[in-house]
């Protein structure tokens, strides 16, 4: 909640999990037959290499991550244990489609906040089934919220290709969506739109609410011991539980509606790389903090990024991202673990 | 330690007394220094190979599979109890209930230990330890939870494995049960052996002043009866009324017709044995569970300390300050607009620390962190910060240390005596002597019912009797 020397700690154990990796990854490289030095110029050049570089790739790719990494984050802390952001995203994306396609065009005004709101009530709804088997039948939602993201990802393969489908009939994706449900540029010049802004504020929200708020508190009280919760905090936990369902596939119905109306104006299969399981990792690598998840969010927007110019430039296949990826947080988790290991020898000795 | 002998353990709560037994028992790796069994340095590696080295434990926390049988949790240990093929020994069951005959152990075998009452799991637990018929047993503070015969029963069982020759570890926090069993005594503070001593050459006054460092003014055992007679005709505000409450627990009635007032000022001793019907007599009085029959007239904030310190009274993984909060978070006084006052939550978390003496690092420290009884003072401090009229204390004394249990009966019997601004106090224990100690009057609840014992009937023997009710009485344990 209010733990400044965690934040601290938590930073510095993320450098030294991205040294490690580095250093796992040349020699696997290496192995390979890639140069590392090549590759991860060509990596980094990708990312950072330039404002634009930066902004139009890997904050646009941030954004997604972005917005399920504080859905998966926000439901962690209450132990919601929600592994659904991906089929959240894709009815968030699937509602927001729907409303802007299929809204009277007088109103262009009012079409982004309807369909914002549209794609965040989706997300909830999706993640609402699973929040009424845990609550009144005790139905683990690991299961529940993951075979939801089947049943979402099949939805929008119908979809896109019967009632939504482009009137051509050729592809199998939606129509493009009208100009007035576009989210406007946030810096003029660049890709980046305004879904970023609005993902931090999200993010600068749950952590307000989380560390300020009476509410957070009983959310996180909920997550540790809902025991506790009746006894010491005299509250009920379900409808905390309700509200970290719903609020978390809400948010995480936002993910894919933004990537929409920001970035490809039109829905199509396969929308999202699997966004709502790298959530998982995103939300995991910053603790569980909203502020840091902008910061893991944006770490593997990068790697999102320089992954395609490390495949032109360096001739890597980009499968080595994934690789890399997944190195990022076993390396990290590792570090921590070290970590703690020795704070506890140095405490114990 | 010595065959035959019965060796008690005591020191005050983070003392190192349950560190030292399950190093003992295999649990815990020692960083420097050796155990040696028979003469000889081992190291153990786990619980599994203490054992098979002749070490057993009873545990302070229960240890038992809750949906399995009595005969099922005692075989689980036991490498006798299965065949080559990893099928139950024959004759198994007749060796049990044999050994449970030579022990004078009454065990429930056929029914799920998950249902029996808690002197009754811990007989099976006791039974699961002893039967390979081990050379050292270790029990970590098994009569916490026991009712005074029960407590006299195993201490019996006790007397009966040292005298087969084996050698009994007890841990132990009242000095009286230790001295009434135990024939070596050593005594823990912070870490260190403060003394070793034959029972025979010792008092309960020099043990309890080895124990905390300084003299305590009085056992906090002795049954040292408060009487405060009030003023004749003077009647204090009522705090609270039951009539006629019914009310489920796990979908069994638990209360059947509870009838209970609450003057402030008084403390009301509720005594009993643990499962009958305690918790849900707390939660309706705390006004968190609504009585399904019956009328509850409560105050509309009532301080509570429930008898699980760890798992109800404290989140472990928040900091003390966060505790706090978790209690305090729904009052004006703690709130800017939508915000949590963090500060006056720090200032009030520092207040109980304070007020209650907590020894810890910090209003930073988690609660996980710290000994049981810093915990619950943790846990009674910041119940009274509640600005109720009514306080429900359960167990509050429950596994803590002479120095921590006076500190809380002091602050129970200050708060009674408060004056006009004094809540009414019902203190549930499964302590008689607590009760005895602090109680204005006393009720026994027994089986959902309040039965309520005359001034004159105030003893433990008549009390005893009834807590246990039409439950087996005598000392056949």
């Amino acid at each position: 909640m209010r733990r400044s020397p965690e934040i601290v700690r938590g930073l510095l154990v993320a450098l030294v999990g991205l040294a490690v990796t580095a250093v796992v990854a040349a020699a696997l490289l290496a192995l390979g037959g890639h140069s590392p030095g090549a590759t991860f110029a060509a990596l980094i050049a990708g990312a950072f290499g330039s404002w634009d570089r930066f902004v139009s790739f890997t904050l646009v790719r941030a954004t997604p991550l972005l917005f399920t990494g504080l859905a998966v984050a926000l439901a962690f802390r209450a132990h919601v244990w929600n592994i659904g952001a991906e089929g959240q995203l894709y009815a968030g994306a699937l509602a927001g489609v729907a409303v802007a396609l299929l809204l009277p065009t007088g109103a262009p005004l009012l079409i982004l906040p309807i369909t914002l709101v549209a794609a965040a009530a989706a997300g909830a709804l999706w993640a609402a089934g699973p929040a009424a088997m845990r609550t009144r039948l005790g139905v683990g939602e690991v299961i529940t919220t993951l075979l939801l993201n089947f049943v979402a990802l099949f939805l929008a393969q119908f979809l896109v290709q019967g009632p939504l489908q482009e009137p051509r009939g050729i592809f199998n994706q939606t129509d493009s969506i009208p100009e007035a449900a576009h989210l406007p540029a946030l810096l003029p010049g660049t890709r980046l739109h305004v879904g970023f802004a609005l993902a931090v504020a999200v993010a600068l929200a749950l952590w307000l609410y989380l560390a300020r708020t009476p509410g957070g508190l009983r959310l996180q009280t909920v997550g540790a011991s809902p025991r506790a919760a009746r006894v010491s905090g005299r509250f009920r936990a379900t409808p905390v539980v309700w509200a970290a369902f719903l609020t978390s596939g809400a948010i995480a119905g936002l993910a894919g509606w933004v990537q929409i109306a920001g970035v490809t104006h039109r829905m199509y299969e396969g929308l999202s790389p699997g966004w709502g399981y790298t959530a998982i990792a995103v939300a995991l690598l910053a603790r569980l903090n909203p502020l840091a998840v902008v910061v893991t969010a944006i770490v593997f927007g990068a790697l999102s990024a320089g992954g395609g110019a490390m495949q032109r430039d360096a001739g890597v296949p980009e499968a080595w991202v994934r690789g890399i990826e997944a190195l990022v947080i076993l390396a990290v988790l590792a570090t921590d673990r070290c970590w703690q290991l020795l704070a506890a020898r140095g405490k114990g000795g | 330690m010595s065959p035959g002998e019965i060796h008690g353990l005591i020191g005050e709560n983070g003392a190192g007394k349950t560190t030292l037994a399950r190093i003992l028992g295999g649990l815990v790796a020692p960083d420097s220094g050796k155990v040696r069994i028979g003469g000889r340095a081992v190291e153990l590696s786990g619980a599994r190979q203490a054992r098979a080295l002749g070490v057993a434990m009873v545990h302070q926390h229960f240890s038992l599979v809750p949906s399995f049988t009595g005969l099922e949790n005692i075989s689980l240990l036991d490498p006798g109890a299965w065949n080559r093929r990893g099928a139950a020994a024959r004759g198994y069951r007749e060796r049990v209930e044999a050994r449970a005959r030579e022990l004078r152990l009454a065990v429930e075998l056929d029914q799920p230990v998950g249902g029996l009452g808690v002197g009754a799991r811990q007989r099976i637990e006791v039974l699961k330890a002893l039967m390979p018929d081990p050379r050292v047993l270790l029990l970590d503070e098994p009569t916490a939870v026991l009712a005074p015969q029960e407590v006299d029963g195993l201490l019996a069982v006790l007397r009966r494995v040292a005298d087969a020759g084996g050698a009994v570890v007890l841990v132990a926090h009242k000095l009286d049960e230790v001295l009434a069993v135990a024939t070596r005594v050593t005594v823990l503070r912070r870490g260190r052996r403060v003394l070793t001593t034959e029972v025979a050459d010792t008092s309960a006054p020099e043990l309890a002043e080895a124990m905390v460092g300084s003299e305590v003014a009085g056992s906090a055992s002795s049954s040292r009866r408060r009487g405060a007679p009030r003023m004749p005709g003077e009647v204090c505000p009522r705090a609270a009324r039951l009539a006629g409450v019914h009310a489920r627990r796990d979908g069994r009635e638990a209360l059947r017709g509870v009838a209970l007032e609450v003057r402030r000022g008084e403390i009301v001793g509720i005594a009993g044995v643990d499962g009958n019907g305690q918790r849900t007599l707390a939660a309706v009085l705390a006004g968190v569970q609504r009585p399904d029959e019956g009328e509850a007239e409560l105050p509309p904030e009532v301080g509570w300390i429930p008898q699980d310190r760890t798992e109800e009274g404290l989140v472990g993984e928040f900091t003390i300050t966060e505790n706090v909060a978790l209690a305090l978070h729904g009052q004006p006084a703690l709130r800017s607009g939508p915000w949590l006052d963090w500060r006056g939550v720090g200032e009030a978390a520092l207040g109980v620390m304070r007020e209650m003496e907590v020894q810890a690092e910090g209003a930073e420290m988690v609660a996980s962190a710290l000994s049981g009884g810093n915990q619950q003072r943790v846990v009674v401090g910041r119940e009274l910060l509640r600005s109720g009229s009514l306080l429900v204390a359960e167990s509050p004394t429950r596994g803590l240390d002479v120095k921590a249990t006076a500190a809380v009966r002091a602050r129970i019997r200050e708060l009674a005596a408060s004056g006009d601004e004094a809540p009414g106090i019902v203190l549930i224990s499964t302590d008689l002597d607590e009760v005895l100690e602090l109680a204005d009057r006393t009720l026994v609840l027994v089986r959902g019912r309040l039965l309520e014992i005359a001034p004159g009937e105030r003893t433990h023997r008549a009390i005893g009797r009834a807590m246990l009710g039409a439950q087996r009485v005598g000392n056949d344990w």
